[in-house]
């Protein structure tokens, strides 16, 4: 009679590995396949927003060749296969990759903990470990940025989340200031009603928050005034940069006048001094 | 000046001065508006040129999606409803159209733009600023520099509301022209610092003529959802 039960046990060569050991062998891989799809899947489709395409798939592969490989290592004592030995070289491989590799696990941990975080964003204007410039890049293991001067930085993930990092453009409006001189014989009041007619005008130099000028301080020289800018964050520098010279020539219109640092230096002979220059004039 | 033009044209009034004349087997759209001037080469066989007022957030660059228009404040009973109109800066925009396609070609406005937060710093949005009186009846506007809103706000709370200031997202705004330039709102108050706004697909007058849109005309797909005010009425 066809008995199954005996043919699925039916050893198989001299290891003592049967059709059964054999089918289950391969029923684990297949799970354990067809999990690492599904993970993978998942996971390129939650990263598909937050990772380019070339760390996406990078990362997709090493979740699905991961859970393919531990499916494996399920599998193998199926087939008689003693995994002990593999433990112990595994351990003392795992030890030694762990210690070469420790900044870059360091670095890749610290990239994902930027991309789900966010402090930083692709073109967000950023101050990190003593470099300024826009982030062009946000990478696994690393942060490209390119500086105001053009240049190409790039600085390891872990030092980008260890760091102090000043994001000027993640509020939508920031403030910015100038401290403007005008002569003692000015009228102040009148330059702050200039200065705040010039902002004013500005579209982007915000009408709320609005805009602060005030006498701060009676300088050496002349009075200073401090003007308090609120702009969008994206186009502050613009902004700055575009109101100083308006103020400026506003000012020189109304006749105030921006004052030369100056010294009175008294004479003990002044008058004498005139005397002479007159002479000298003839 | 707001409508279609088809060829060469010449369109005048006032300080704006839109064209596009043909020269050397080409058409020149040219553009001036006070001091400031815009010129195209229109490389078509017959293309059409539209003008008409679009959404009022673009100039002097495109920064936001959102228009704030402020207004004295207005005390509202709770359940009650009321229609007023208020004023809304106008911009131009110019659009080539063919038979597979619409571009927008120029914006632009002969009044001067002002921006402003709304909400805080970390939290809150970037918006274009306009301020308006609060009119019973159509106001007398200038067609080419303000619009008229006809603007429906409905207390719901249970408390009387001081609203002051109503914001919109642009991406909703419908706008029709005629006589006048003219756009039709909500605002529904939902608390003391809660509000939803909205913009109805209809015009304050019948007959008049419905905008092309930018957006619409960017092919850039947006939900009409409204736009729900957080950071307070006032």
């Amino acid at each position: 009679m066809f008995n199954v039960t005996a043919i699925l046990e039916m050893p198989l060569g001299a290891g003592g590995i049967t059709i059964w050991s054999l089918l289950y062998f391969t029923l684990i891989l297949v799970i354990g396949v067809l999990i690492a799809r599904l993970v993978s899947i998942n996971v390129r489709r939650a990263l598909m927003d937050r990772l380019p395409v070339n760390e996406r798939e990078l990362l997709t592969k090493l979740v699905y060749y991961g859970i393919a490989i531990v499916a494996l290592l399920a599998a193998l004592p199926q087939l008689n296969v003693d995994l002990s030995g593999l433990l112990v070289a595994g351990g003392i491989a795992g030890i030694v990759i762990g210690f070469a590799s420790q900044s870059v696990i360091s670095n890749l941990i610290s990239g994902l903990f930027l991309m789900f975080e966010r402090p930083i964003r692709i073109g967000d204007n950023i101050n990190v470990s003593d470099v300024t410039g826009s982030v062009e890049d946000i990478r696994i293991l690393s942060t490209v940025i390119k500086t105001f001067d053009g240049i190409y930085i790039r600085i390891p993930n872990e030092k980008v989340f260890t760091s102090n990092i000043t994001n000027y453009v993640h509020n939508v409006a920031r403030r910015f200031s100038y401290q403007i001189g005008i002569r003692y014989q000015d009228d102040a009041a009148l330059a702050i009603r200039i200065a705040k007619d010039v902002i004013e005008k500005h579209p982007f130099a915000l009408r709320n928050p609005s805009p602060s000028v005030f006498v701060d301080n009676l300088g050496d020289n002349g009075v200073n005034l401090t003007v308090f800018i609120w702009a969008p964050a994206r186009n502050w520098w613009e902004v700055r940069t575009d109101l100083l010279w308006k103020i400026k020539r506003a000012f020189e219109e109304n006749g105030i006048q921006i004052p030369f640092p100056q010294r009175t230096v008294w004479f003990p002979e002044r008058i004498e001094v005139e005397q002479r220059s007159a002479v000298e004039e003839k | 000046m707001f409508g279609r033009y088809r060829g060469t044209f010449r369109s005048e009034s006032g300080e704006i001065l839109i064209e596009v004349e043909e020269g050397d087997g080409l058409l020149t759209y040219r553009r001036r508006c006070g001091e400031d001037k815009f010129e195209r080469i229109l490389v078509t066989r017959m293309a059409e040129v539209i003008i008409n007022p679009v959404e009022p957030v673009n100039l002097p660059k495109d920064i936001t999606n959102f228009l704030m228009i402020e207004f004295p404040p207005l005390m509202i009973e709770p359940g009650v409803s009321s229609t007023v109109y208020l004023k809304f800066p106008v911009e131009f925009g110019v659009f080539v159209e063919s038979a597979r396609d619409i571009e927008v070609a120029d914006i632009f406005a002969p009044t001067t733009q002002k921006y402003t937060l709304y909400g805080t710093p970390t939290r809150g949005l970037i918006a274009r600023w306009y301020g308006s009186e609060v009119y019973s009846e159509i106001p007398e506007v200038d067609l080419y520099r303000e619009g008229v809103m006809e603007f429906t706000i409905t207390n719901t709370y249970r408390e009387w509301v001081e609203v002051s200031r109503v914001v919109f997202e642009s991406v909703d705004m419908k706008i029709y022209y005629g006589d006048f330039v003219a756009s039709t709102a909500t605002m529904r108050i939902l608390g003391p610092n809660l509000a939803e706004t909205d913009f109805i697909d209809a015009p304050p007058r019948p007959g008049m003529v419905k905008s092309i849109e930018l957006y619409t005309a960017r092919k850039i797909s947006a939900l009409n959802r409204g736009y729900l005010m957080e950071w307070g009425l006032s």
